[in-house]
């Protein structure tokens, strides 16, 4: 009785070649990689906190600098605008007071009507 | 020597700046004639500020091109200009501080013009130095407003003259072959 239980596992647990579509299947799902399986992948290097820090600190100064530049380049320029203004403001003025004087000789040194006559 | 050479010229550097006479007046603050006039112009540009006008003057605009041609050469220019709206509300006594500095070595009167008509009195002197202008004072009385003007420089009468049509420069008949010094100014001793 043993030697048939013996004989018939034997027969149950014989090495079978696999079929070809199995070896097929097993090399697809290693290179695609199974959904279903749960496959442990390295994890990226996680950058150290200081290293943002700094990278934090040097964008502030660097965006500091550039709003600091900028506001400095718009003041030189309103103030250049208002000096150009005054200075062709005060050109203006004093065309008007050279005027003034001009017309003042000017009437001085008109003929008088007795001069214009010849008497 | 060299070391007493340098001494001296440092010592004597301050007392010959004072020595020289200066072409910029002392003006007053005018702040009691400030807060009775109804207009007031008063601007103070320093060689800084010219410098700074003129770059942004446009090169291409004859009104700014001529004005920047005035500018070379200037070191400052200061004009207080009041308008009130009664006649003569300020007093002859509040210019006499600036007439005063007129009276000192260096200055010449060069015109002095009273009109009855407008009842407008203008004066202008100029500072020669090297027998070039360094310096014009003008100050003129109406009955509604006083203007005074100090410009410190090297003014060109010739550029002055070119001025002519723009801002209104009246033909001054500026004869470009005279000298400032031949302009028969009247010198204070």
């Amino acid at each position: 009785m043993s030697n048939d239980l013996e004989s018939q596992l034997k027969a149950a647990l014989r090495p079978v070649a696999p079929r070809q579509e199995f070896s097929e299947k097993l090399l697809a799902q290693v290179v695609l990689g199974n959904p279903r399986t749960k496959v442990r992948r390295l994890a990226p290097a996680r950058l150290p906190l200081a290293w943002w820090l700094s990278a934090s600190l040097a964008a502030s100064v660097l965006l500091g600098f550039g709003v600091h530049e900028h506001l400095q380049e718009r003041r030189m320029q309103q103030s250049g605008l208002e000096a150009r203004r005054e200075v062709l403001e005060a050109l203006r003025v004093t065309s008007q007071k050279l005027q003034l004087a001009y017309e003042a000789v000017k009437s001085q040194s008109a003929p008088l009507p007795d001069e214009k006559t010849g008497a | 020597m060299r070391k007493f050479t340098l001494l001296l010229a440092a010592l004597l550097t301050p007392v010959l700046a004072c020595a020289a006479p200066s072409a910029k007046l002392i003006l007053p603050s005018f702040s009691t004639m400030q807060q009775k006039a109804s207009e007031s112009v008063v601007i103070t540009l320093d060689p800084a500020l010219l410098g700074l006008a003129g770059r942004f003057l446009d090169g291409n605009d004859p009104q700014d091109a001529a004005t920047k041609e005035v500018l070379k050469g200037l070191q400052g220019i200061y004009v207080r200009s009041y308008t009130f709206d009664k006649d003569f509300a300020y007093q002859q006594a509040d210019l006499d501080a600036v007439r005063n500095q007129l009276s000192a070595p260096g200055w010449n009167r060069l015109m002095e013009t009273r009109s009855r008509k407008s009842r407008a009195d203008v004066d202008i002197y100029i500072m020669i130095d090297n027998n070039q202008a360094v310096g014009l004072a003008l100050i003129a009385s109406e009955p509604r407003q006083f203007t005074i003007v100090n410009i410190v420089g090297a003014i060109d009468l010739d550029k002055l003259h070119k001025l002519e049509g723009q801002f209104g420069v009246p033909k001054l008949d500026l004869d470009q072959s005279r000298s400032p010094a031949a302009a028969s100014p009247t010198p204070h001793k």
